[in-house]
C-alpha cells in the first residue's frame, strides 16, 4: 500500500484517539471544581458578584457541552484562549518554545553522538573491563533522579566553583556577559542545564544502543558477512549498526513526541524559561487555558511524531509492511 | 545396539525433571549483578519493616526509636529551628547523615522514607500491574472489537504526556484537599492510574505469541473453557513478562513519585524521599546533606530494583530455555 | 585423487570461555581435504562441526579461542596471517556457507546488493559489473528469473532460494575450497535433494573441494569421497566413505550408521545412542565417548586413546580398535 493510503488511514485513527484526549483534558478540568473559585480562593477583596461576572466572562456559566464543544472550536481555529495571568496563552507559549527546543534538541544530539559509538563499542567488547564499566554506570545512570543530578551540579559548579551560572538564560546585566558578547553569555549560560540534560538521556540510550547491537551481532548474517571476507568495519557499521539503529528510531520519533513537554523538571531547576517550567508554574496556579493547550499541543506532536516515525520505520526496514 | 551397560561410574546424566522456576533462578543466581540489585531490595525491606512502617503518614509523629536528640521530638524547641541542630556537619554518634532544616535527624528520615517507597513502589504498580494484566489478557486473548477498543484506549493512555498530566492531577487533589492525611495513596493511584499502558501492551504482545501455541488450540478443541485457559495455560505463561514489568514499575515510579514531590506537587503531610528533598532544596546551601543523602538512597533503592528487574528479565527469558 | 591436501588440519582446539567454565567445543581435531575432494565432517549437534569450520577460517566468535593447532591451506599457516590477509583469504579462497538460509542473508539490503559486495570487495571492479555476475551466479544456481531476484529482499524468498544464493556468494569469487554447514538441514526433503544435486553438479564443474558439515550419514553415503566423524570436540575416525561405511573402525560410527532408518531393515527396532552428548566444560575421563560406549573397558576411562593412522587414508581414535569386529548396518 502507498505511503499515503497508508498516511490517511492512520490519520483516520488520529481522530478519535484526539477527541479522546481533549476529552479527558477537558473533564478532569472540571474536576477540580469552579476555575474561577479556585484561582481567586486567596483574595479575599473579590466579591461573589465580581466572581459571577468573571465566570459569565469566561463562560463558564454555560453548559458543560457547550463550553467543550466552544473549546474544541477555538482549538481548531487556532484560538488557544487567553491564561488567567498572563495574556495570549498563544504569544506565552511561543516565547518559551525556543528556549526548550533548544534544550531538547543539544540533548538530543549530543546523547545519540555520544551514545551510539559507546553502545557499538560496549556491545562489540562484551564482557571486557569496557562494556562492565559502561554497562554498570548506564545501570546507575537510569537510576540516579535527574533532578539531583541537576541540583548537584548547580552547587558544585554553580556555587562552588562558580564556574558557571546557577540558572537562567542568559545574565540580567550586560555587564555580566563574558566578554561583553551576549552569545558567549547565552551560552555559558546553557552549558549546565545541557550537560546534565544530555547526562539524564544519556544512560538509556547507551543500554539500548548496546543491547540492540548485541542482538544484532548475534545473527547469522554477521558471521556470514564475516566469513566472506568483508572488513570488520563494514560487518559492523553496513550490517551491524544499520540494522541495530532500527529500534533506535523508534526512540527518536518518540523523544520528537515529547518534546515541547521539554524537561520540566530540569527546566524548573535551572530557571529555564521553557514550555516545561511555564507549564508548572501554570499547574500551580491552576491556569486551565495555559494547561489545556499545552496538553493538547504536546499530545498533537506525539500522535504526528508516532505517525512520522511509523513511516520511517518502514522505509528502514524492508521487512515491515504498510499493511 | 542394545542399551549401555558401561564399566566407568561416568554414568550417563540423564538429567532430571527440573521445573523452569528452579531453572530460572538457578541462572539468576549466577547473574551477580542481578543478586546485588536483590540483596539491594532485601536490604531496604528490612529498613522499612523494622523502623519505618508506623511513621510514614505524617510527618509530626517520629516515635521513639529515632536518632535525635530529645528537645527535637515535639517539634518547634527553639533550639533545633536555630543554627544548632539545623547546620551539624556530619558527626558520626548522634546525627550520622546530619539533621534538616526541620531539625529532624537524615538517617531516621531516611528510614522513614524507605517504608513510604515501598508504599509507592508496591501500590502504584501494583495497581498498574491489575489494570494492565486484565487489559492484555483481555485484548490479547479474545481478540476482535473487545481487542479494538481497549488497544484505542490504551493508545489514548500512552499518548497523553503522562508527566504533566500527573502534576495536574496531583494540584488539583492537594488543592482540593490539603489536609488529606490519606495524601501519599492518593499519589500512588494516580501515578498507578497513569501508568499502565505500556505494561498493557507489552502483556498483550506476550499473550499473542502465546497463543499461538499448539496445546493452547488443543485445548480449545477438547472443550476447555475460555476461563480455563486464561488460568491455567495462559497466565502462567505471561507471568513471567508480568514479574519483570513490575520490578521495572517499582522503581519507576518511585522515581516518578520522587520528581513530583521534589517539584511540590507530592503530598505535604507524606514522608518519602521526595518530599524530603523539597524541604531540603531551600537550605541546600547551608545544608547539602539534607538533600544528598535521601538522593543517593533514592539511587541506590531504585539501582536496586533496576538490577533485579533486568536480571529477572536475563533469567526468565523463554527464548533463553536450555 | 591427488594425495595433496590443500586444507591440513592437526591438533586444532577451540575453547569457549563462558561465565560458566571453559567449554572445550574442539580439542584435538585433526582432518585434511585435498583438491576438488569432498569430506563428509560427520557427528551430532555439539559435536564441534561448526567451530571446527569457523576456526579454519578464523571467525570464532568470542568468548571462543582457538588455542593450539596447526592449519595449513596452500602452503600457507592460517594461525600466522593477519587479519587483513585472513580478509583476504575469506571469500575468496575458502569459502563458507552458513547452515541456516533464512538468517544468513542481511534482512535490510537486497539481494544484489549482498552479492555484489563481496564480489567488489575481492575482484575489485565496478558495482555494474559485479551487479552482471552476481546475476550470472543466479543463473549458475538454478534461480529463475535472477534480473528480479537481484533487487528483491531475503524475506520475500522461500528457504531453497535463499539457500541458493547463499551457495551462489560462496561461489562468487571461485574459491578453491567450500565449507557447507548443514545446506539441506533447515530446508525440506524435496528441497534437500535438488540443493545436493546442485552442490554435485557445481563440484563438478569447477572442481571445488568441498567440506560438507551434515549429522546425515545417507548425504554422507550419496555425496562425500571421504568422511570424517566428531564426538565431542574430538576425532573418532577418518576413512574413504567407502571404507568408513564398509568396515567402521570406532563404535561411535558403528553407532551412527545403524541407526540410519533403511527401508530394507524395516522390521526391525530403530536403534538410538544411549546417553546425552557429553558436558564440554567437564568432559568425560579417558576417551570421551565411554560412558556411552558398548565396548567400553577400564582402560578407556582412565586414558584418552591416540588418533592412529592405520593404513590407507584411514585414522581411529580408540584403544580397542584392533579387538573390535564392528558391523556395518548400511554394508552395501
Amino acid at each position: 500500500m502507498s505511503v499515503l493510503k497508508y498516511v490517511l488511514r492512520r490519520a483516520l485513527y488520529l481522530v478519535p484517539v484526539f477527541f479522546g484526549i481533549t476529552l479527558l483534558v477537558f473533564t478532569i478540568e472540571r474536576l477540580a471544581g469552579d476555575p474561577v473559585q479556585l484561582y481567586t480562593a486567596l483574595n479575599p477583596h473579590i466579591t461573589e458578584a465580581q466572581r459571577q461576572a468573571l465566570r459569565h466572562y469566561l463562560g463558564l456559566d454555560r453548559p458543560v457541552l457547550e463550553q467543550y464543544l466552544q473549546w474544541l472550536i477555538e482549538l481548531f481555529t487556532l484560538n488557544l484562549g487567553y491564561s488567567y495571568s498572563s495574556g495570549l496563552v498563544s504569544s506565552l507559549i511561543a516565547q518559551k518554545v525556543w528556549a526548550t527546543l533548544e534544550l531538547q534538541l543539544i540533548g538530543l544530539v549530543f546523547s545519540l553522538a555520544i551514545a551510539i559509538p559507546v553502545g557499538v563499542l560496549s556491545a562489540r567488547k562484551r564482557y571486557s573491563i569496557i562494556d562492565v564499566t559502561v554497562t554498570n554506570s548506564s545501570l546507575i545512570g537510569t537510576s540516579i533522579p535527574v533532578f539531583f543530578l541537576g541540583v548537584a551540579f548547580i552547587l558544585v559548579f554553580g556555587y562552588h566553583l562558580h564556574w558557571f551560572p546557577s540558572g537562567g538564560l542568559q545574565s540580567t546585566l550586560p555587564s555580566q556577559y563574558p566578554y561583553g558578547n551576549l552569545v558567549l553569555d547565552l551560552l555559558w549560560h546553557l552549558v549546565l542545564p545541557a550537560t546534565v540534560y544530555t547526562l539524564a538521556l544519556l544512560a538509556p540510550v547507551v543500554l539500548l544502543v548496546r543491547s540492540s547491537m548485541l542482538e544484532v551481532l548475534r545473527q547469522d548474517y554477521i558471521l556470514a558477512a564475516r566469513a566472506s571476507g568483508l572488513s570488520e568495519r563494514t560487518v559492523i557499521y553496513k550490517h551491524g549498526l544499520r540494522n541495530a539503529l532500527i529500534p533506535i528510531v523508534t526512540y527518536v520519533g518518540l523523544y520528537f513526541g515529547g518534546l515541547l513537554a521539554g524537561a520540566p523538571v530540569t527546566e524548573t531547576i535551572f530557571n529555564w524559561p521553557g514550555v516545561g517550567a511555564q507549564f508548572v508554574v501554570s499547574t500551580t496556579q491552576l491556569d486551565f487555558p495555559v494547561i489545556q493547550a499545552i496538553v493538547v499541543l504536546i499530545t498533537l506532536m506525539t500522535l504526528i511524531a508516532n505517525l512520522v516515525t511509523d513511516v520511517t520505520y518502514a522505509y528502514i526496514d524492508p521487512r515491515i509492511r504498510l499493511e | 545396539m542394545p542399551a549401555t551397560i558401561t564399566v566407568s561410574e561416568q554414568r550417563v546424566d540423564r538429567g532430571h525433571g527440573v521445573s523452569q522456576w528452579a531453572l530460572a533462578w538457578r541462572r539468576l543466581k549466577k547473574n551477580k549483578v542481578a543478586i546485588g540489585g536483590l540483596a539491594i531490595v532485601g536490604f531496604f525491606a528490612v529498613l522499612a519493616a523494622f523502623d519505618g512502617w508506623p511513621f510514614v503518614l505524617t510527618s509530626n509523629d517520629r516515635g521513639l526509636f529515632a536518632l535525635y536528640p530529645p528537645q527535637c521530638v515535639a517539634g518547634f524547641s527553639p533550639a533545633c529551628l536555630t543554627s544548632g541542630p539545623t547546620i551539624n556537619a556530619t558527626p558520626s554518634g548522634a546525627h550520622p547523615f546530619g539533621t534538616d532544616a526541620l531539625g529532624h535527624d537524615v538517617y531516621s528520615e531516611i528510614v522513614y522514607g524507605t517504608a513510604a517507597a515501598f508504599i509507592v513502589g508496591l501500590g502504584a504498580t501494583g495497581f498498574a500491574m491489575a489494570i494492565a494484566v486484565t487489559i492484555g489478557l483481555a485484548a490479547g486473548y479474545f481478540g476482535g472489537w473487545i481487542d479494538n477498543v481497549l488497544m484505542r484506549l490504551t493508545e489514548v493512555f500512552l499518548v497523553i504526556p503522562f508527566f504533566l498530566l500527573l502534576l495536574v492531577f496531583l494540584q488539583i487533589m492537594i488543592k482540593l484537599n490539603p489536609s488529606a492525611t490519606g495524601g501519599l495513596w492518593l499519589v500512588v493511584f494516580i501515578i498507578g492510574a497513569f501508568s499502565w499502558p505500556g505494561a498493557a501492551r507489552i502483556v498483550r504482545g506476550e499473550v499473542l505469541r502465546v497463543r499461538e501455541f499448539e496445546y493452547i488450540a488443543a485445548s480449545r478443541q477438547i472443550g476447555a473453557s475460555s476461563s480455563r485457559i486464561l488460568s491455567r495455560h495462559l497466565f502462567p505463561n505471561v507471568l513471567h513478562i508480568i514479574i519483570v514489568l513490575a520490578t521495572l514499575g517499582i522503581a519507576a515510579s518511585v522515581l516518578t513519585e520522587a520528581a513530583v514531590s521534589f517539584l511540590g506537587f507530592g503530598a505535604p503531610n507524606s514522608n518519602t524521599w521526595g518530599q524530603q528533598m523539597n524541604i531540603a532544596s531551600s537550605y541546600i546551601n547551608q545544608a547539602w546533606w539534607a538533600i544528598t543523602f535521601p538522593a543517593i538512597f533514592l539511587t541506590i533503592f531504585v539501582m536496586g530494583f533496576n538490577l533485579l528487574g533486568n536480571g529477572l528479565r536475563d533469567a526468565l527469558d523463554p527464548r533463553l530455555r536450555e | 585423487m591427488s594425495t595433496n591436501p590443500i586444507l591440513r588440519v592437526e591438533g586444532l582446539r577451540t575453547h569457549f570461555y563462558t561465565f560458566a567454565g571453559v567449554v572445550k567445543a574442539v580439542d584435538g581435531v585433526g582432518l585434511y581435504v585435498n583438491k576438488g575432494e569432498t569430506l563428509g565432517l560427520v557427528g551430532e549437534s555439539g559435536s564441534g562441526k561448526t567451530v571446527t569450520a569457523q576456526s579454519i577460517m578464523r571467525i570464532v566468535p568470542t568468548p571462543g579461542k582457538i588455542v593450539d593447532g596447526n592449519m595449513e591451506f596452500k602452503g600457507k599457516d592460517l594461525r600466522r596471517l593477519t587479519e587483513a590477509e585472513m580478509q583476504r583469504i575469506r571469500g575468496k579462497e575458502i569459502a563458507y556457507i552458513p547452515q541456516d538460509p533464512t538468517t544468513t542473508l542481511d534482512p535490510v539490503y537486497t539481494v544484489g546488493e549482498q552479492l555484489t559486495e563481496v564480489i567488489v570487495k575481492h575482484q575489485h571492479v565496478s558495482k555494474r559489473y559485479a551487479l552482471s555476475k552476481a546475476a550470472e551466479l543466479l543463473r549458475s544456481v538454478e534461480i529463475p528469473d535472477p534480473h528480479v531476484r537481484i533487487n528483491q529482499y531475503p524475506h520475500e524468498l522461500s528457504g531453497g532460494t535463499k539457500q541458493r544464493i547463499a551457495i551462489a556468494r560462496a561461489l562468487s569469487c571461485e574459491p578453491s575450497l567450500i565449507i557447507a554447514d548443514e545446506p539441506t538441514t533447515a530446508l525440506d526433503v524435496t528441497i534437500q535433494a535438488q540443493i545436493l544435486d546442485l552442490l554435485k553438479a557445481l563440484r563438478e564443474k569447477f572442481d571445488i573441494a568441498v567440506i560438507l558439515i551434515t549429522h546425515d550419514m545417507g548425504i554422507v553415503a550419496d555425496t562425500c569421497d571421504r568422511v570424517t566423524v566428531l564426538y565431542a570436540g574430538q576425532v573418532c575416525e577418518t576413512g574413504t566413505a567407502d571404507q568408513v561405511f564398509e568396515k567402521p573402525k570406532h563404535p561411535y560410527t558403528e553407532a551412527l550408521l545403524s541407526s540410519v532408518p533403511s527401508l530394507a531393515l524395516r522390521k526391525q527396532k530403530l536403534s538410538v545412542i544411549p546417553g546425552n552428548v557429553p558436558n564440554l566444560i567437564q568432559p568425560p575421563t579417558g576417551c570421551r565417548f565411554h560412558p556411552r560406549c558398548f565396548y567400553a573397558q577400564q582402560i578407556c576411562v582412565d586414558r584418552d586413546p591416540e588418533l592412529e593412522a592405520i593404513g590407507d587414508e584411514r585414522m581411529v581414535h580408540c584403544h580397542r580398535w584392533r579387538e573390535l569386529d564392528l558391523k556395518s548396518a548400511v554394508a552395501s
